[in-house]
């Protein structure tokens, strides 16, 4: 939903021919009420695009960006000879994809159930709790999860060794670190994610399932041929922006979670990015580097993603 | 299978019965859904037990059912170190300035590029959506914030998120939607742009504006990386950094003995856990009744895609 909107965002053209200073004129109110607006994108956003300049520079802390030296694709050939960025580069990907295995199909099947469930008032309620967590920041849900899966006084430890079976370390052991991710990304995500899905199940036409019912559908083949069809488009667009988007994996979840122990299946992208940027002795361009290569990488794929979407015939992204 | 069967027999008898009776399909979505129910409830009910219960308690059983041996003092504690509510001032003014700057630059931007047309709009509009999926990243924020003697300030928490393009863009489509003879009217009567926008634009779309101001807050309010990078001074910390830092102290068993010493009985998990419901108390109260707000905003923005 993110971004499908754009497409019917683009100016249309043929416009009356009219002098261009006229017409300027005659709508200089607007364009004062937008400035701004337009100020801030340019001082917010373009100025900092300039900084990318930075992955092709050696960062000089005294005369800044501009009076940085360049150095052609230095950082970039640095970045490629690093075992820790390819670790981050393969977790970002495998964490992405596994998120997407787990934690994509978590919404469809949550909003099905909740679409069948017939008692309303409980069904409120349940919604509530369902979606509350993803108005919470990563910051206190890390909270809950250490409550939960701190390696000595956690609760699922110590309900292990009362049921007598053997304890596990998600938090410190980089075997489970990615199943907690996943985890922990659902309960977080699953309940709001589901919404989109609800919304679109419950301006189905009710006549249809009327239709249904005299055919003598039960409410699984209901599922099947009235309200799948229905949501599925709408599956298909999210997929594909979330396949865009597999260059961010999660900074503020994993930050909020991981530690050094786990860097070697935790470690993403941007995590990477930080501690390249502000841990130990910071290395400003090559965190740019990483930086410029992760979007690009990012833009080729959602490019793509746009191109499939439109080859099968739905809305596109851009 | 032949559960199903029998359901769809008895609903070819009479097809209002496909709305009332209760079946065994209905007993195993209950089901599901309760027992994810209580997989939501579960981590915040464990957290608020260990945050009342004494150090020992907490210590012989961490999986508790009920609280036993009750203490208040994690609370008590907590509401006399001034760092905390040191966190919920710097919040409160991120949230109340941020918002009204994000508003006004949203509102002005998007009701602008509602208008039919005018020179440089279409450049302006993809110059916009680029910023969407391309930026600068870490280091050249971080550097501008630097170069434009920011650092250290509250501002640097409230000026660079001043406007979010995808909001922006939901708020437009609410424009755009509006009736053109609205505005016409109004044009006729001699109104400028401005007291257009106003006077006739703005009160009636008061649902979009609730919506998107609900979403600002509450991305203002779950900020903390923005200070990670910009903020030194502790005394300037938003409430989520501070409860950031709270929760990743690593008790060593030396500090164990300084708070042993200092706290008594009270463990320091369960310290943390007192402060992560303190800051977390006003979203949860006002949630339920906000809920809808962001349901409809969710709703716009796909619907009008």
């Amino acid at each position: 939903m993110e971004t499908g909107m754009i497409s019917s965002s683009r100016s249309k053209t043929g416009r009356p021919k009219k002098s261009l200073v006229r017409e300027i004129k005659a709508n200089k109110h607007i364009y004062l009420l937008i400035l701004p607006a337009v100020l801030f994108y340019l001082i917010f956003h373009y100025v900092p695009m300039y900084g990318v300049t930075l992955a092709f520079k050696k960062f000089n802390f005294v005369k800044g960006i501009t009076g940085s030296k360049w150095v052609g694709l230095t950082n970039f050939k640095y970045i490629i000879s690093e075992p820790e960025f390819w670790n981050a580069f393969k977790n970002t990907i495998i964490i992405s994809f596994g998120k997407l295995i787990w934690g994509f199909p978590m919404p469809i099947i949550l909003a099905i159930l909740f679409s069948e469930l017939r008692m309303n008032r409980y069904k409120k309620v349940a919604q509530t709790v369902f979606t509350f967590p993803n108005f919470l920041s990563w910051v206190i849900v890390a909270g809950f999860v250490r409550a939960i899966f701190a390696d000595e006084s956690g609760v699922y430890n110590a309900l292990m060794t009362m049921l007598h079976l053997p304890q596990k370390s998600f938090l410190g052991n980089p075997k489970h670190f990615r199943s907690l991710l996943y985890l922990t990304g659902i309960w977080k995500g699953a309940g709001w994610g589901s919404i989109i899905y609800l919304a679109t199940i419950s301006s189905v036409d009710p006549t249809l399932y009327e239709a249904a019912a005299i055919d003598g559908a039960g409410r699984i083949r209901n599922i099947i041929h009235i309200k799948w069809p229905a949501i599925k488009s709408t599956v298909v667009l999210l997929l594909l922006l979330n396949i865009g988007g597999v260059m961010s994996a999660g900074f503020d979840q994993i930050f909020n979670l991981y530690n050094p122990t786990v860097y070697s299946t935790g470690d993403i992208i941007d995590t990477y990015v930080y501690r390249l940027s502000f841990e130990r002795a910071p290395r400003f361009e090559v965190s740019v580097a990483v930086d410029t290569f992760k979007s690009v990488i990012n833009f080729m794929l959602l490019f793509s993603a746009d191109r499939f979407a439109k080859l099968i015939g739905e809305r596109g992204i851009f | 299978m032949a559960k199903q069967d029998m359901e769809s027999k008895t609903k070819r008898r009479s097809s209002v019965s496909y709305m009332t009776k209760r079946s065994p399909l209905d007993a195993v979505i209950f089901v599901i859904i309760t027992l994810g129910f209580i997989i939501m409830v579960y981590p915040f009910y464990n957290s608020f037990l260990i945050s009342i219960v004494s150090k020992a308690q907490y210590l012989k059983t961490p999986f508790m059912l009920y609280p036993k041996d009750v203490t208040w003092q994690s609370y008590e504690i907590l509401f006399r170190t001034p760092t905390l509510w040191d966190g919920y001032k710097v919040t409160l003014i991120v949230v109340f300035f941020g918002v009204l700057y994000n508003m006004f630059l949203t509102t002005t931007l998007a009701y602008g590029l509602s208008r039919k047309r005018f020179p440089g709009k279409g450049i302006l509009m993809n110059l916009i959506i680029v910023t969407m999926y391309f930026g600068g990243g870490m280091i050249p924020s971080y550097l501008l914030i630097k170069k434009l003697g920011l650092m250290n300030r509250i501002s640097a928490l409230i000026l660079p998120t001043g406007l979010n393009t995808f909001y922006m863009l939901i708020m437009r489509n609410y424009f755009q939607s509006l009736p053109a003879s609205l505005e016409e009217s109004a044009k006729i009567d001699g109104a400028r742009d401005l007291t257009i926008l106003f006077r006739i634009i703005l009160p009636i779309s008061a649902p979009v504006i609730s919506t998107i101001t609900l979403f600002y807050a509450l991305d203002r309010w779950n900020d903390w990386f923005g200070a990670v990078l910009y903020i030194k001074d502790v005394k300037k910390y938003p409430l989520q950094l501070v409860l950031r830092n709270a929760l990743s102290i690593v008790i060593t068993p030396e500090m164990d003995h300084v708070l042993k010493n200092s706290i008594k009985n009270k463990s320091p998990m369960g310290l943390k856990m007192a402060a992560l419901f303190l800051s977390m108390i006003p979203i949860m109260c006002v949630y339920p009744f906000v809920q809808k707000y962001f349901v409809n905003g969710i709703m716009v923005g796909a619907i009008k895609g």
